[in-house]
């Protein structure tokens, strides 16, 4: 036990090194936050292009950018497009590693959102289509008051889980060398060469901000829910 | 006020309504009859648009709807209200915002106004205390005197009706018919495709019997009820009455 207590302090205590946890997780957070905003919005304008050209064949040049850009996004590791944005993109400029993990994280997120949005529209009865035009409302209006919210509601689950995918996705930053919380632990290992302790931590970390997210999101589902009984 | 002029339509390979060519009147209560298949519901779709004929025209109040730009089209579409069969109404809105979207969004009304619409149209369809309700809260029968409100919030100068009690339990027919004869009674044109025969003979100033993509009879209900002179029509009703 004693012994227990005192890897815990040479983890952790010792030359404040728990900071590098909380330094670390606020980074993580950082980019998380904004990746995740970066994502959807992106993501629903992605899924908005493509359900009007299936709907009405409009809009086919940005379809067929939106498609490539799905195919290539989902076809390839979110370290190598991170890698590709900070070296070969970015390369020859300095620019904040933060903002390329933003970017990188945002742009890979959105083709996942863009195609659950996509599902969430595509499963919206088209009588709802239907009862909004004959009202004389436009697409658009149409998409905005009735499609969207309903989708939005339909899709909340899955969005959530991109959502805690993308956090846990983050942990690859390290690759270009942010200290987020993956790579904050593992600085902790490779000064104490003590590995258990600092990598359950952020493991724990890591799993107790998932199951916040979890609890959140289903308290808004069940308020959502409230609202159509059917 | 609408002047449909050889009118087709296909979807695909499949010729839904054959060189249809006709009139409805302002006031007029025209009741389309016919068997499933028979292109009454595609008919009536192609009136606002829903469908967009194949060739054809189709006037309305004198303007030619199938040549009219995207925008157009929308202005036309407030003053045809429509009704469906399976309701559409709003479930992630409730009854009140259900009535009141369309006027507020296209600023026809205010949102008191357009509250104040929807207070008395709610009053009419006799379901006053439900305006604060979610579709999902109600009947079918109510659900779909709903969304007659929610048709005439626009002050429609036609309203189309798109089989609008088939979906429904037989004791909630009753008084979706009930209202919509209160609207016949009430100076509204309208179009409907039903199978409610004894609707056609009440209401209907016009009864007109579609078969194969084509109006193969038509007259007031008494003369057709009583006097069918087509052989087709007169199989039809044989078998519905």
């Amino acid at each position: 036990m004693s012994d227990f207590i005192q890897k815990f302090k040479d983890t952790f205590i010792e030359k404040d090194r728990w900071t590098y946890l909380t330094d670390g997780l606020k980074t993580t957070l950082i980019i998380t936050f904004f990746a995740v905003i970066l994502g959807m919005a992106l993501g629903f304008i992605i899924a908005v292009i493509r359900t009007t050209h299936d709907k009405t064949g409009k809009l086919k040049l940005p379809n067929i950018i939106a498609h490539v850009y799905l195919t290539v996004i989902r076809g390839t590791p979110v370290v190598v497009q991170l890698l590709i944005i900070y070296f070969v993109v970015f390369g020859s400029v300095a620019i904040n590693k933060i903002f390329v993990a933003v970017l990188a994280f945002g742009l890979n997120s959105a083709a996942y959102v863009a195609e659950i949005v996509r599902s969430g529209i595509m499963s919206i009865d088209n009588g709802q289509f239907e009862a909004g035009s004959s009202l004389g409302l436009n697409y658009s209006k149409t998409m905005i008051y009735i499609i969207l919210p309903q989708a939005f509601k339909n899709v909340l689950p899955s969005l959530a889980n991109e959502c805690i995918v993308l956090l846990k996705e983050t942990s690859v930053a390290g690759y270009i060398a942010i200290a987020d919380l993956t790579k904050g632990g593992d600085f902790i290992r490779s000064q104490t060469y003590e590995a258990f302790m600092p990598l359950i931590a952020v493991a724990l970390i890591y799993l107790v901000m998932v199951m916040i997210m979890t609890a959140l999101v289903s308290k808004l589902e069940r308020r959502l829910a409230k609202n159509d009984r059917r | 006020m609408i002047d449909v002029k050889g009118l087709n339509k296909s979807f695909g390979k499949l010729h839904i309504l054959k060189d249809i060519t006709e009139t409805i009147n302002q006031g007029e209560k025209v009741v389309i009859i016919g068997p499933s298949g028979s292109g009454k519901s595609t008919f009536l779709r192609c009136l606002n648009l829903m469908e967009k004929p194949t060739s054809g025209e189709i006037y309305v109040d004198g303007e030619n709807i199938t040549s009219m730009h995207q925008r157009e089209v929308n202005l036309m579409r407030q003053k045809m209200g429509m009704v469906f069969q399976h309701f559409n109404l709003f479930p992630h809105l409730t009854i009140r915002k259900n009535i009141t979207l369309a006027p507020v969004k296209l600023k026809l009304m205010s949102r008191e106004e357009a509250d104040e619409k929807a207070e008395e149209l709610l009053e009419k369809v006799g379901l006053a205390d439900k305006a604060d309700n979610y579709p999902g809260q109600l009947s079918g029968g109510q659900k779909q005197r709903i969304a007659i409100a929610r048709a005439l919030a626009m002050n429609p100068e036609v309203m189309l009706f798109d089989e609008p009690t088939s979906a429904l339990d037989p004791e909630m027919v009753g008084e979706v018919l009930n209202l919509m004869k209160q609207l016949a009674k009430d100076g509204m044109t309208m179009v409907v495709v039903t199978h409610e025969m004894g609707f056609a003979r009440e209401v209907a100033s016009r009864v007109m019997f579609m078969d194969g993509g084509r109006i193969i009879e038509q007259a007031p209900p008494e003369e057709f009820f009583s006097s069918p002179k087509n052989q087709r029509t007169r199989d039809f009703l044989s078998k519905v009455l």
